[in-house]
C-alpha cells in the first residue's frame, strides 16, 4: 500500500483560497486554531465539533448590494439570505478537500446551540473571520470590517489538514474619520445615532481609535430577531378568552407572514435591522464595497488578461 | 399533587429568579461592553480580563454564581422572553428608503404605521353608524368616493401649485402648494403631539387662512375637526370640549377683550383629554404656538392619510337644546353633498368664492370643501361688517359669494350696494335662515347679470335644497329651490305619511350626506329618523307639484291651543313689519285649558311702544285670523341668539315662565 503523497501547506492553503475565491468569496483566510481555543468558551471551540481539527478556514462574501442599502428597511431584512451564499460556498469546500487532499473536513454549521435557545451559537463565525484576518470589530455591535470590503457574510470549514494561519488584520477600518469627526462633534458615530433600538455607544480616544465600545444585544434582538414570535402567539392564542382575538393572532395577517415564512423556509430571522450599517461609511463606501465598483474592477482584469493573453499568445 | 413544572424539577425558585435574574442576563452576551480592540491584537489577557463585560456563555456563569448551568440558561432565557415584545419588527417598516430612525419620533406610539385609534376615537366611529344597504347605495352610485379633504389639497397642489388657495380679505394669498405644506407641516407637528387618527381637534377662531390650514391639517392628520363659535366662552367651550374629548384645541391670541389662551389653559387642568392649546399668536408659557409647531415640524412625523370612511368632522348644531348635539360626519358624507352640488354653483379652478358665513359652523365649511374640490380661490371674510362685506364683493372680485339673508338685509339696508361693480359676480348663493322673496329680488337686481339662489340645509345633511340658476326668477324667489343631487326630501305628516302637494307637513330628508346620528345624546338620537330611514327635520314645509320646497317654520315651534297647532312664523314675519318692532318671537305659555297659548316677545325700536290691545288691532287690519292673535304680548331688550344669529327660543320660554 503506497503512502500518500505529502501535502504542502502552503501549496494547499493557496488552492483552498482560490476555490474559495473562484465561488464567490471576498476574501479567505485561516484562522490560528490555538488562538481561537483559547478565546472561545469551552463547549463551543472547533474540537468540540470536530476533535481532530488542525485548521479553520473562513471565508467572507458580499453583505449587499449598491441597491440594496437604498431600499426599505422591511426589503431589505430580506437581503440577510446573503449569508447562505457564504454557507454554501464552504459546504462544498469541505467536499473539495476531502476530495483534493484526502482530508477528513466539515462545514461549520452556523446554527444556534440546541441546548443553549435562540441566541448562543454553536461556533463564533465572527471570531474565526477576525482572527483570520477577514474584519475587524466595529463599534456598531462588533460587526465585523474590512477595510477594502466593508461588511461581510462569514462561513467556516474546519479540515484535520493542517495549513499556515493568517494574522487578524494590521488596522481597524472602525471607525472612519468621518465617524470620528461626528463624535467630536455629537458624542456619536452614524451606527449610534441611527440605531432604531438605541443600543450602541462608546468611546474614541484621542487618537481616533475605538477606546470602548458598548452593545446591548438584548435591545437589538428583541427589535430585529423574532424567535419568541411563534411560542408567544400560540401562548396568547392559548390565553385569550375572545374566539375574534384569538382569530387575529392565528390568521391574521401580522402573523400570517410567520407561517408563510416558516412554510417557505425562510424562517431563520423574522426580520433584521441593517441600519447601522446602512449608515456606516465603511459597509457601504469601503473601496471595494460596492459591487458596482468591484465589478468594474473586475471587468478592467479581466481586459487587461484578454490583451495580454493576446500579446503572449502572438 | 400536580406533576412539578419544569422550573421546579431544575430547583429554580421564584426568588432565585428576581434574585440572579439581573446579573445573568448582565454576564450573559445579551449586554456586551468591550475595551480597546484586545481580539484583533490577541491580547489574550485582556480578552481574559474582559470575559465578563463582553459576554460570558451558561456554563461560565454558572461557574462564577455555583449554580448548574441548566438553571443558568433557564432564568437567562426567561429572562429573555420577559423582556420580548412581539411585532417590534415593524417600526423598521417606517426606515429605509431614506428616512432613517431619529430620537423622539415617536416609533413607540404608532409602531405599526396602521390606525391605532383610542377608545374614545372609537366611539366617534361608532356614531357614523355603519348602515350596509346605505354604505352600498351611495358606493354604487357613486356619490360617495375615496376622495378626502387632503386628496384634494394633494391633487390642486400637483396640478396648480401657484393658483390661489385662500385669499382672505386683509391677509397674504396662500397658494395650494403653500397651504399643503403647511397642512402637513401642521399635522406632522400634531402627530409629533401624540394627537391620532381619530382623535378630535377643535379650533375657535375667526374664518382666516389660518382657519382653512387647521382645517386641512387636521384633515390630513385623520383628525376629526370640531368647532367653538368664536364669542364662546368658558361656560360654553368647556361643556362641548369635554363632550368631544377634544384632545387639541386651536384659538386666537389674547386682545383686549379675552384672553383664550389663557381660558383654553385653565380648560386643560379640567378636561383630562385636552392636551394641547395652541394659539395662532404669540407663544406662552403652556400655550403652543401655529407658526411655531409649522415651522419645528419633523416633516417624517407626518402619518399615512386617513381614508374616507373615517371620521372628519364633528360641528356641534346651532339647536337650542341644553344637551349638545354634536353632528358626526366621514369623508364621505361631508364631501358627497358639494361634490353632487359643484355643477349647479357651475364652479371651477380660477373662480373665485366668497365666503361670509363663520368657518365655526358647517355652512362654511361646505364652502369651504365646494372651494377646495373645485380648485378654486376660498376667500372668507375674517369678520362681517356691512362695509367689509360691500368692499370685498366689488374690490376682491369674487364669481361666487354665499351669503346668509341678514347680511343681504344689512348690505341693501344701508345702500352699500348702491353703484358698486359687481359684474364679477355670476352667483350669490344665500342661506342660513328664512329668506324673503324680496331679498333675493332686490339682491339680484344689483347684479350684473349673476343669479341669486337659495340654499338650504342643516349639520345633519349639509345642502339638501338647492335652487337652480337656470330657473326663472320666479321660482327662484319663492321657493328655495329642489332636493340636490342625491338627496331625497318628503313632507308628511306626524305618522310619517307624505303629504299632497301645497300641503304643510314636516320635511323629512335622506341621501348621501345625511348624518346617521348624533354622538353620545341618546335623547337627541329618539325618533329622529323615521322607521324608513328618513331623518326628522323638525322644520315644516311645503312641497309644489313641481318638487319645489320652502320651509314654513320649525315644527317644534308649533303652538298646540287646545288641539289646534299653529305655526308662528308667519305670524312672526308679518309682526316684523310693524312700525314698533324691530323683531318678534312668539312661543307657546302654559295653559291650564288650552294646553298651551301663544306669547309674543317683541325688541322695540328705540323710543316705541306697543300693547297686545293695539298689536291685535294692527293684525286684525292686516286680515290674520284672530286664533293666530298672541294672547300675551312681553317687550325685551333683545333676543336670546345662536352664534348663528338664531333665535333660541327655548330660553324666551323659560323667560316668560319666570
Amino acid at each position: 500500500m503506497s503512502r500518500a503523497p505529502a501535502i504542502d501547506p502552503a501549496a494547499a492553503k493557496q488552492a483552498i483560497i482560490e476555490y474559495c475565491l473562484r465561488k464567490g468569496a471576498l476574501v479567505a483566510g485561516i484562522a490560528d486554531l490555538d488562538a481561537v481555543d483559547r478565546i472561545a468558551p469551552a463547549g463551543h471551540r472547533p474540537k468540540d465539533l470536530m476533535p481532530r481539527v488542525k485548521s479553520v478556514i473562513a471565508v467572507g462574501v458580499g453583505g449587499s448590494t449598491a441597491g440594496a442599502w437604498r431600499v426599505p428597511a422591511k426589503a431589505l431584512s430580506y437581503f440577510g439570505s446573503t449569508e447562505s451564499r457564504a454557507y454554501k460556498i464552504v459546504y462544498g469546500l469541505a467536499f473539495y478537500i476531502e476530495q483534493k487532499f484526502g482530508v477528513p473536513a466539515i462545514y461549520c454549521p452556523p446554527d444556534m446551540d440546541p441546548e443553549l435557545g435562540a441566541r448562543y451559537p454553536l461556533q463564533s463565525l465572527k471570531l474565526h473571520a477576525e482572527l483570520a484576518g477577514l474584519g475587524a470589530r466595529s463599534l456598531a455591535g462588533d460587526i465585523l470590517l474590512h477595510p477594502d470590503y466593508g461588511y461581510m457574510y462569514y462561513a467556516s470549514c474546519f479540515t484535520e489538514l493542517a495549513l499556515p494561519p493568517d494574522k487578524p488584520l494590521a488596522e481597524n477600518p472602525c471607525p472612519a474619520p468621518s465617524c470620528v469627526s461626528m463624535f467630536r462633534r455629537e458624542g456619536r458615530t452614524p451606527c449610534m445615532k441611527f440605531c432604531p433600538a438605541q443600543c450602541l455607544s462608546g468611546e474614541i480616544d484621542a487618537d481616533g481609535k475605538q477606546a470602548s465600545m458598548h452593545y446591548d444585544m438584548a435591545a437589538c434582538a428583541e427589535l430585529t430577531q423574532q424567535f419568541e414570535t411563534v411560542p408567544q402567539l400560540l401562548r396568547d392564542a392559548i390565553a385569550t378568552d375572545n374566539p375574534e382575538e384569538r382569530e387575529a393572532l392565528l390568521l391574521g395577517e401580522r402573523n400570517k407572514v410567520l407561517w408563510y415564512r416558516m412554510t417557505v423556509g425562510n424562517g431563520g430571522l423574522f426580520a433584521q435591522c441593517f441600519e447601522c450599517m446602512r449608515v456606516c461609511p465603511v459597509a457601504t463606501s469601503a473601496p471595494l464595497a460596492d459591487p458596482l465598483k468591484r465589478g468594474a474592477a473586475h471587468r478592467a482584469t479581466s481586459s487587461r488578461k484578454v490583451q495580454n493573453g493576446g500579446a503572449n499568445a502572438a | 399533587m400536580a406533576a412539578p413544572t419544569r422550573r421546579e424539577r431544575l430547583g429554580v425558585t421564584h426568588e432565585m429568579i428576581e434574585a440572579f435574574g439581573p446579573v445573568i442576563f448582565d454576564l450573559s452576551t445579551n449586554v456586551q461592553d468591550r475595551r480597546g480592540d484586545p481580539v484583533r491584537l490577541l491580547q489574550f489577557d485582556e480578552i481574559e480580563r474582559q470575559r465578563p463585560g463582553t459576554g460570558l456563555s451558561d456554563s461560565e456563569i454558572a461557574v462564577r454564581l455555583g449554580l448548574a448551568t441548566d438553571q443558568v440558561t433557564f432564568i437567562r432565557v426567561l429572562l429573555e422572553q420577559r423582556r420580548f415584545k412581539p411585532e417590534r419588527y415593524y417600526r423598521l417598516f417606517q426606515l429605509g428608503g431614506g428616512r432613517r430612525f431619529r430620537a423622539g419620533r415617536g416609533m413607540e406610539r404608532d409602531p405599526y404605521n396602521e390606525p391605532q385609534f383610542s377608545a374614545d376615537a372609537l366611539a366617534i366611529r361608532d356614531a357614523l353608524r355603519f348602515r350596509p344597504d346605505h354604505v352600498r347605495r351611495e358606493l354604487e352610485s357613486g356619490r360617495w368616493s375615496a376622495d378626502t379633504v387632503a386628496s384634494y389639497l394633494q391633487r390642486w397642489a400637483r396640478e396648480t401649485p401657484d393658483a390661489i388657495a385662500i385669499a382672505a380679505p386683509g391677509h397674504s394669498p396662500v397658494s395650494y402648494c403653500a397651504a399643503l405644506d403647511r397642512a402637513e407641516r401642521l399635522a406632522a407637528a400634531l402627530a409629533g403631539l401624540g394627537v391620532r387618527r381619530g382623535d378630535v381637534v377643535t379650533v375657535q377662531l375667526p374664518s382666516t387662512p389660518e382657519f382653512a390650514v387647521i382645517y386641512y391639517a387636521v384633515a390630513r392628520l385623520g383628525g376629526v375637526f370640531s368647532t367653538l363659535h368664536t364669542p364662546y366662552g368658558a361656560a360654553e367651550a368647556e361643556p362641548l370640549l369635554r363632550h368631544s374629548r377634544a384632545r387639541a384645541v386651536f384659538c386666537g391670541a389674547a386682545t383686549d377683550k379675552s384672553d383664550p389662551p389663557a381660558l383654553f389653559a385653565t380648560l386643560t387642568e379640567r378636561l383630562p383629554n385636552l392636551q394641547h392649546v395652541i394659539t395662532v399668536g404669540p407663544p406662552r408659557p403652556g400655550v403652543l404656538s401655529f407658526e411655531v409647531l409649522i415651522a419645528d415640524a419633523d416633516p417624517a412625523m407626518l402619518p399615512a392619510p386617513p381614508v374616507a370612511s373615517d371620521a372628519a368632522l364633528m360641528c356641534y348644531t346651532s339647536g337650542t337644546s341644553d344637551a349638545p348635539k354634536a353632528v358626526p360626519h366621514s369623508f364621505q358624507s361631508l364631501l358627497a353633498n358639494p361634490r353632487q352640488s359643484l355643477p349647479v354653483f357651475d364652479l371651477k379652478p380660477g373662480d373665485r368664492i366668497l365666503s361670509v358665513p363663520p368657518l365655526t359652523h358647517a355652512f362654511g365649511l361646505f364652502i369651504a370643501n365646494a372651494a377646495l374640490m373645485s380648485g378654486a380661490t376660498f376667500m372668507p371674510l375674517p369678520a362681517f361688517t356691512p362695509p367689509a362685506l360691500a368692499a370685498a364683493l366689488e374690490q376682491d372680485q369674487p364669481t361666487h359669494a354665499f351669503v346668509a339673508p341678514p347680511h343681504v338685509a344689512a348690505l341693501l339696508k344701508a345702500g352699500l350696494l348702491d353703484g358698486r361693480d359687481l359684474t364679477s359676480l355670476r352667483q350669490v348663493i344665500v342661506s342660513g335662515s328664512y329668506c324673503a322673496p324680496e331679498l333675493k329680488r332686490a339682491f339680484e337686481e344689483k347684479l350684473a347679470g349673476g343669479r341669486v339662489i337659495e340654499l338650504w340645509g342643516m349639520t345633519e345633511t349639509f345642502a339638501v335644497l338647492l335652487g337652480d340658476p337656470r330657473e326663472p326668477a320666479k321660482e327662484r324667489y319663492d321657493w328655495i329651490g329642489k332636493p340636490s343631487s342625491g338627496s331625497e326630501v318628503r313632507i308628511a305628516d306626524l305618522d310619517g305619511k307624505p303629504m299632497p302637494p301645497e300641503a304643510e307637513g314636516e320635511l323629512q330628508v335622506r341621501g348621501c350626506s345625511v348624518f346617521a346620528g348624533y354622538f353620545d345624546n341618546a335623547t337627541a338620537n329618539d325618533g329622529i329618523f323615521t322607521a324608513d330611514g328618513w331623518l326628522r327635520t323638525g322644520d315644516l314645509g311645503v312641497m309644489s307639484a313641481a318638487g319645489h320646497v320652502r320651509i314654513t317654520g320649525r315644527s317644534k315651534d308649533l303652538i298646540n291651543r287646545g288641539g289646534v297647532k299653529l305655526n308662528p312664523s308667519d305670524v312672526e314675519a308679518l309682526i316684523d313689519q310693524h312700525e314698533a318692532v324691530l323683531q318678534s318671537a312668539i312661543v307657546p305659555m302654559p295653559d291650564p285649558i288650552l294646553g298651551e297659548r301663544a306669547c309674543c316677545c317683541v325688541v322695540l325700536k328705540p323710543g316705541k311702544t306697543l300693547g297686545l290691545e293695539a298689536l291685535c288691532g294692527w293684525l286684525e287690519g292686516q286680515g290674520v285670523a284672530k286664533f293666530k292673535w298672541p294672547e300675551r304680548l312681553v317687550a325685551i331688550e333683545a333676543m336670546p341668539m345662536t352664534p348663528t344669529r338664531k333665535i333660541i327660543k327655548g330660553a324666551l320660554v323659560k323667560m316668560i315662565e319666570q
